[in-house]
């Protein structure tokens, strides 16, 4: 018999771990050759109320074992994504997140608004954390007032799961961590990209147009493992681990060292299959260990 | 310049001109390459490349037998119709890469193919020729036209060309309905991920591994789109 991979996410149960993280995704239209059996979730690409048009190319540039983004959350805008998603979103049989984005705390509750009851949207994930924005964005992340701030303005305008997706540019996660959990969070994500720079050497100047971008892929995992660790100590409610996961054994890392479910993005990117491989790793190795639910898994997690 | 063929029968019967394939090897770069498909032969298709970086290299490694992940066929090619009596293929270095496919499309839809190749020395020169004229040019003059090859393109009823941007800027000039496949930097390959962005006249972007990377010349906003792209990975 296979193991019981369902999570629960505070009220909300999910027939897998793993979810498709943010921006790696789109809107769960367009990657080819995919299994969506396995599939325990997903979180759409970032929108704002209004359509943008993103950043100029160059937006990416691989770096070693990573790749650094500057996408500048290019999208339709709400009503778009209201009107031609979200009825999409509707007929599947696995939740869809919308990860909303403002320039202000009003603007994110005035998103959670416009999301509310919409047949399709399962629950919100708060970005609080993209470098790639020229307001708004990284700074309600790194800041405990302002995180909250933008949380709480999110929880009172809505009945859905809110889930915040943390950054890593802070010098203690478990304080941003405590603070949104505080404002009425349902869920924490952890984490977001990394800011970095990589420079042209014949050009002299940075090889992405926005001269900074996010960093993603393998590169960053022990360090995302070690911060979704630190979030998990601090706070009661569950926490997301996103960071370089590849295969079954990454997630397993994050799931033991007290995540709850986890997201899979850059390899996605490289292999349309990854979600359904690493769903099936993971199923793999609680049967070799003789674990029958993924609850069972011993988890190391000693709490603040 | 080197071919590399690959046993890829789905892809072999399906393949139009202009559409690329999306590679992956171990050990290898973290994400994918684009290669537009350069032949067909039989159930196996042909990709060109040059040893740029640590990542090709490996690639070019390989031995018969050794198996590489090749996603496609992806994107938008150059859709040739019927009705064009003459065109004119301009490619410049690696750009051969997507014209054999369109000259044999080309003929079949009964037009004229000239093609017109350009490098910037004689060394780096691809010898296919599959057109019923053939033109040289060479920046350094050591074969053929001395000067690009956009300098020695004769007009025809359709151009399509592929090569630096740079070159393809200089298409656009002079011919604002010729059908240019761009070269962008690349994530995913499928759409999802936005790395691609296509700066257009009309505002905004688009994919280049979506929408493209075939375009009108006339519709991309050349000043916006990145003239040199350096694959290598930063070390």
């Amino acid at each position: 018999m296979s193991p019981d991979l369902s999570v629960a996410i505070g009220e909300l149960k999910l027939r897998g771990p793993v979810l498709a993280a943010s921006g790696t995704f789109g809107y769960g239209t367009e990657v080819p050759l995919l299994e969506r059996r396995s599939l325990g979730g997903m979180v759409s690409k970032g929108i704002f109320l209004r359509p943008r048009e993103g950043t100029a190319p160059p937006r990416i540039a691989e770096t070693p074992s990573g790749m650094l983004n500057a996408i500048g959350l290019q999208g339709p805008g709400v009503d778009a994504l209201i009107r031609d998603y979200a009825p999409k979103w509707a007929g599947w049989d696995f939740p869809v997140f919308v990860n909303i984005n403002g320039e202000s705390a009003d603007e994110y509750g005035e998103l959670a608004a416009r999301l509310d009851g919409v047949p399709g949207v399962a629950g919100l994930e708060i970005n609080i954390s993209c470098p790639n924005v020229e307001q708004g964005g990284l700074y309600f992340g790194n800041d405990p007032r302002a995180a909250a701030a933008v949380t709480e303005a999110v929880r009172k305008r809505t009945r859905l799961p809110v889930w915040v997706k943390l950054t890593p540019m802070v010098s203690d996660i478990g304080v941003i961590a405590r603070a949104v959990e505080a404002a009425g969070a349902d869920a924490l994500c952890a984490i977001n990209t990394f800011v970095g720079m990589s420079i042209d050497l014949n050009a002299y100047k940075p090889r992405l147009s926005f001269r900074t971008g996010g960093l993603s892929g393998p590169a960053i995992r022990p360090l995302a493992v070690h911060l979704a660790h630190q979030a998990a100590r601090a706070v009661r409610i569950p926490v997301i681990g996103i960071g370089g996961i590849m295969q079954a054994e990454d997630a397993l890392e994050f799931l033991i060292a007290g995540c709850a479910a986890v997201q899979v993005g850059t390899a996605t990117f490289v292999n349309p299959r990854a979600i359904a491989e690493v769903h099936d790793g993971i199923a793999e190795f609680l049967s070799t260990k003789s674990i029958t639910s993924l609850a069972e898994l011993p988890r190391y997690l000693p709490r603040d | 310049m080197f071919v590399v063929a690959m046993h890829a029968p789905e892809i072999a019967v399906s393949v139009r001109a202009g559409e690329f394939v999306n590679l992956g090897w171990s050990p290898g770069p973290l994400l994918r390459r684009p290669f537009s498909v350069y032949r067909v032969n039989g159930e196996q298709i042909e990709i060109v490349l040059k040893a740029v970086g640590e990542g090709t290299s490996k690639l070019l490694a390989m031995t018969p037998g050794d198996r590489l992940s090749c996603l496609g066929p992806l994107g938008h090619g150059f859709d040739l119709k019927s009705g064009p009596r003459s065109v004119v293929l301009i490619s410049g270095g690696l750009g051969v890469a997507p014209m054999p496919i369109a000259a044999k499309e080309a003929k079949a839809l009964g037009m004229r193919v000239t093609w017109v190749h350009g490098a910037r020395s004689s060394v780096e020169l691809c010898s296919e020729s599959e057109g019923d004229d053939v033109i040289w040019a060479t920046d350094d003059g050591s074969k053929g036209f001395a000067g690009t090859a956009v300098a020695a393109a004769p007009d025809a009823d359709l151009v399509l060309a592929c090569g630096p941007n740079r070159m393809l800027s200089a298409v656009a000039d002079r011919w604002p309905e010729a059908l240019v496949a761009v070269e962008t930097y690349m994530g995913c390959g499928t759409g999802v991920c936005l790395g691609c962005a296509v700066p257009l006249r009309r505002g905004g972007y688009d994919r280049a591994c979506k929408e493209g990377p075939v375009y009108r010349a006339a519709e991309i906003d050349w000043a916006a789109l990145p003239s040199h792209l350096s694959y290598a990975v930063s070390r």
